[in-house]
């Protein structure tokens, strides 16, 4: 079999020297024959003679050579391509077209399979990445904030002694390192790691080595291991870095290890990891609530047997520690899914909606190809009277599409690449875009997308043509031209049908954005600068320390000229954060089991001002809030308050948690989206305390427009009051606001751009197929013209004809719609996926551009001069 | 003469290629001479069959082909049988002998 394949291929690559030796034997032949014959006494003409008669062509002895050597295939295909390549080139106009079409169709599609396959596809970047588990604890029963989900070092360590289904768990916590050595102090993210969670991660350090047990440990040698960049940026790539320290405040700290620039988790700022230790008398209290937690799954066991297995586990401790654990449960995700959330969605509506774009462009040059190959007709029928067989034929026509295809999949590569920075630039706030780039599953992707298109738009005009004249008849002419124009016309429509289901996701998605764009937020974003300051965990010891340092930057901040307002707040107004609570008001009679629960914001005084959310009734934080203190929206009153005032009530959180917020309840305050464009404002109550956290978000509301200025002076502000922080994130509300909207905008965009290249598509097809019948009627127009039938009726005839064609594909069209939108819905805000009025407008437009494609080809068929037709004959 | 010769049957060419090649390799022509030597010139090869025949049996890997010097001085491919192609020609020695046994059992009832 392989000697087999070698010999063919030697005969194919070393054609020439393999041509040489058959000449060479077969005229040793000849002469030995005839030098037979000589010797018996004939002369040396009637030797030659008898011989030539003997041995027949050597012409057609070397061809049955040549088939021997089982090159027959290779070499019509040799053929087929030098044949085809000319064929092209005498119709630039032709083949650019049909090029380009399938460059944009392979492109677009590429470009988004690469998406989808860097992100989707692909596992996480760590070895054995499906063993990877998001792992949550959670209180089955109750309303959830979004840190109870983090778990306690001390259950943590305990998950990983009892839990048998995992081969580690570990978790990190995010922190700011300060790093003062500019003019500016810069924030440096730092990740402190749980034992083991390298090991877990799956992923060694470039240079130097994890943590070892012991610097694990409480008390044990201090050690940091930092990423990639930072070893670039601070220590200039420096090999001896291992003799390096990192200097952490007043410290020290000895570098062990630099992890390499692809280890993104569990965020790519990461660059300084430390070991945070679960025997620190600090790390005991079980309702601490530190660890983003992973595990990783043993090999062969499920991940439905690893949740019961630590399901199991937990329920022990409940019974060991019933006060701590007894409520808690434990989710796991895969780490992917986690990381990715709706992402996925996204891409596999778009991949969808740019395979069908694809499918158009293979119609579209389909149509194409059926009108040229049906000038060919002469071309073609000559082939067949030299004997071509029809599969020969159809080879033939095969291998032209497939050129363009080839040609087409190369510019496709490039237009994909092209895509990718699209994809960065709309997609920069979404998971794992960086690792969308060029590849070889790309390139490979193209080449395949290249012979699947070829064989669809090309198989169909091939067989047709060559079928068309298989029979030899010319006289079948008139009535083949017909159904190749009713096939030229189905592929028409199938473009307009396509698209019109393009353009209807398209505009759903375009109005569900608009209506999100134009949604009331009960809050003004304008003119609100919004920053961080770095901070640290280790400040929540002296918690009145921290207030206070808070409490003193809003103080020189609202005293800072320029600066109309300013507040904390633990979270971004509008932007996603899951915080909701059971509450009880303690007014309340008690016989009344509503059950009360509502969002949460910690929140400063001077919020309401600066967001200019309204305040209707009762005071403001105090600016200094000595006692518990809140305030609630109007829905929280309407709700739980039913026409009586909240101002004076108490209200208490249940919870299972160490402290129980709690507090009077001092104003009113209009409905503000804190949750998120596209979703309505629901009861919440904001606690008046200004710093929940270390490093709240600070929103400062300006007096001028010019929110770059009021950048510089708060750096410049903050570093006389703080020189040892840095300001980060300091970016303007509207901004944060525009990210949010991140993957909602790429999906609209992107969606919106393949649905307008569909039309346009379907548009150059209607105009090609229009034209082209026009042409060939040229002869039957100019007749009727002559024999009085007025120009108008001509234009109406052909545009009659484009017409319908675009009626029936925008039926066809809306039908498949239907089906489709299925795909759209949790993607859509304010809109069903059977939206009416959506649906009229696309159908306006197609039908608009479907008269438009089809007005120029009948006007020019109106204006065929008789005289002149009749001449040409 | 001419009227005695036999058409060769399907598929012996092959048979007979490798059965001359036996003893040594040869050059085309000497194959075509050797056939119809042995055969006392009732067997003549078709001269337009002979190299198609040849590559063919080339690419199948029976036998491999050798430029060497011929009796009369010139450079000829001499072709010589492979491993391959000595179990090949065993092989179909053998059905052959089974074929043509059989066909003379059913000629020679009564």
């Amino acid at each position: 079999m392989l000697s087999d394949l070698r010999y063919r291929l030697r005969a194919f690559f070393r054609r020439n020297h393999v041509e040489r030796d058959l000449d060479e034997e077969l005229r040793f032949h000849l002469e030995r024959q005839k030098d037979k014959y000589v010797a018996r006494g004939l002369s040396a003409t009637e030797a030659t003679r008898r011989v030539r008669l003997d041995f027949g062509t050597t012409d057609s002895i070397k061809d049955q050579c040549r088939d021997a050597w089982g090159i027959r295939a290779l070499d019509e295909t040799r053929r087929n391509v030098r044949y085809a390549s000319r064929t092209l080139a005498k119709r630039p106009g032709f083949a650019t077209v049909a090029v380009v079409t399938l460059g944009l169709g392979i492109g677009a599609n590429s470009a988004v399979f690469s998406a989808l396959n860097a992100v989707v596809l692909r596992p996480l970047p760590f070895p054995d990445a499906h063993q990877l588990l998001s792992i949550e604890q959670y209180e089955p029963d109750a309303a959830r904030p979004l840190w109870r989900t983090y778990v306690a070092p001390a259950r943590l360590e305990d998950w990983q002694r009892m839990a048998s289904a995992f081969q580690g768990i570990t978790g990190s916590y995010l922190d700011d390192l300060t790093e003062t050595s500019g003019e500016f102090p810069e924030r440096i993210s730092r990740a402190w790691v749980a034992p083991r969670f390298f090991e877990v991660c799956g992923v060694a350090p470039v240079i130097g080595r994890i943590f070892t047990r012991a610097e694990e440990r409480f008390g044990g040698p201090p050690a940091v291991i930092v990423s990639e960049r930072l070893w670039r940026r601070r220590f200039g790539s420096d090999g001896n870095i291992r003799t390096r320290a990192l200097r952490i405040g007043q410290r020290l700290v000895p570098i062990v290890g630099v992890m390499p620039a692809t280890f993104a988790f569990r965020d790519a700022s990461v660059d300084v990891w430390s070991p945070s230790p679960p025997d620190a008398p600090y790390a005991q209290n079980r309702q601490a609530t530190w660890f983003t937690t992973i595990g990783r799954l043993r090999r062969g066991v499920t991940i439905a047997q690893g949740l019961d297995d630590l399901n199991r586990v937990q329920a022990r401790l409940g019974q060991q520690y019933p006060a701590t654990d007894a409520k808690l449960a434990v989710r796991v995700t895969p780490l992917k899914t986690a990381t990715l959330g709706s992402v996925p969605q996204s891409l596999w509506m778009l991949f969808a909606a740019v395979s069908l774009l694809l499918l158009v462009a293979c119609t579209n040059i389909a149509s194409l190809l059926l009108a040229r190959n049906a000038e060919r007709r002469r071309e073609i029928s000559i082939r067949y009277s030299l004997g071509a067989s029809r599969a020969s034929v159809v080879r033939q026509l095969l291998t032209e599409a497939f050129i363009l295809a080839l040609i087409g999949s190369a510019l496709g590569i490039a237009i994909a690449v092209a895509g990718f920075e699209a994809f960065r630039t709309l997609g920069a706030e979404l998971p794992r875009m960086t690792e969308v780039r060029l590849d070889w599953t790309l390139v490979l992707y193209s080449l395949t997308c290249a012979i699947a298109t070829s064989i669809l738009f090309g198989l169909v005009p091939a067989t047709r043509t060559a079928r068309s004249f298989a029979g030899g008849a010319n006289s079948r002419r008139r009535t083949e031209t017909i159904a190749t124009n009713r096939l030229q016309w189905t592929l028409v429509g199938i473009q307009v049908a396509l698209s019109v289901t393009l353009l209807f996701g398209a505009g759903l998605l375009i109005r569900s954005f608009d209506r999100l764009m134009h949604v009331s937020l009960g809050f003004d974003p304008s003119r609100v600068m919004t920053f961080r300051m770095t901070g640290n965990w280790g400040e929540t010891i002296d918690i009145a320390a921290l207030k206070r340092r808070v409490v003193a930057t809003l103080e020189a901040l609202r005293a800072t000229p320029g600066i109309a307002a300013a507040a904390s707040s633990m979270a971004v107004p509008g932007a996603p954060f899951q915080f909701d609570t059971e509450l009880r008001i303690v007014e309340a009679p008690t016989e009344s089991n509503q059950k009360i629960t509502a969002r949460n914001r910690i929140v400063s005084s001077s919020y309401f001002d600066a967001l200019r959310i309204p305040l209707i009734a009762g005071t403001d934080c105090a600016t200094d809030a000595p006692e518990r203190t809140a305030l609630v929206n109007r829905a929280f009153e309407g709700l739980y308050f039913a026409g009586r005032t909240a101002i004076g009530s108490h209200v208490q959180e249940i919870t299972s948690g160490p402290v129980a917020a709690s507090g009077t309840i001092i104003g009113v305050v209009g409905d503000a989206r804190e949750q998120g464009l596209n979703e309505p404002s629901a009861a919440t109550i904001y606690w008046c305390n200004s710093a929940p956290n270390p490093t709240p978000l600070f929103l400062v509301r300006t007096h001028s427009e010019n929110l770059a200025g009021i950048g510089d002076t708060i750096r410049r502000r903050v570093h006389e009051i703080e020189p040892g922080r840095a300001v980060y994130e300091l970016v303007p509300l509207e901004q944060r606001l525009a990210d949010t909207l991140t993957e909602n905008r790429l999906r609209t965009v992107l969606l919106g751009s393949f649905a307008v290249t569909a039309i346009a598509l379907a548009a150059i097809g209607l105009y090609g197929t229009l034209s082209y019948i026009v042409s060939i009627r040229r002869r039957e127009i100019g007749l009727r013209i002559a024999m009085g039938a007025l120009r108008r009726t001509t234009v109406m005839l052909f545009l009659r004809q484009g017409l319908a064609v675009t009626a029936v594909g925008c039926a066809a069209g809306l039908w498949l719609s239907v089906a489709m939108a299925q795909g759209l819905t949790g993607m859509l805000y304010g809109v069903t996926s059977l939206d009416a009025s959506t649906f009229v407008t696309v159908l306006v437009l197609v039908i608009a551009i479907g008269a438009l494609a089809s007005i120029w080809p009948a006007v020019r068929a109106a204006r065929v001069d008789p005289i002149q037709v009749l001449r040409e004959e | 003469m001419s009227d005695e010769r036999l058409d060769l049957p399907q598929g012996t060419l092959d048979l007979l290629i490798l059965r001359t090649l036996a003893p040594g390799p040869l050059h085309g022509w000497a194959i075509s001479e050797r056939i119809q030597q042995v055969s006392r010139d009732l067997l003549q090869v078709p001269q337009g069959s002979l190299y198609p025949a040849l590559h063919r049996l080339e690419r199948r890997g029976w036998i491999s082909p050798q430029w060497g010097i011929s009796d009369n001085n010139r450079r000829a491919k001499y072709y010589a049988l492979t491993r391959k192609g000595q179990k090949q020609l065993a092989a179909e020695t053998h059905s052959w002998r089974k074929l043509t046994g059989a066909v003379g059992l059913i000629l020679d009832m009564d």
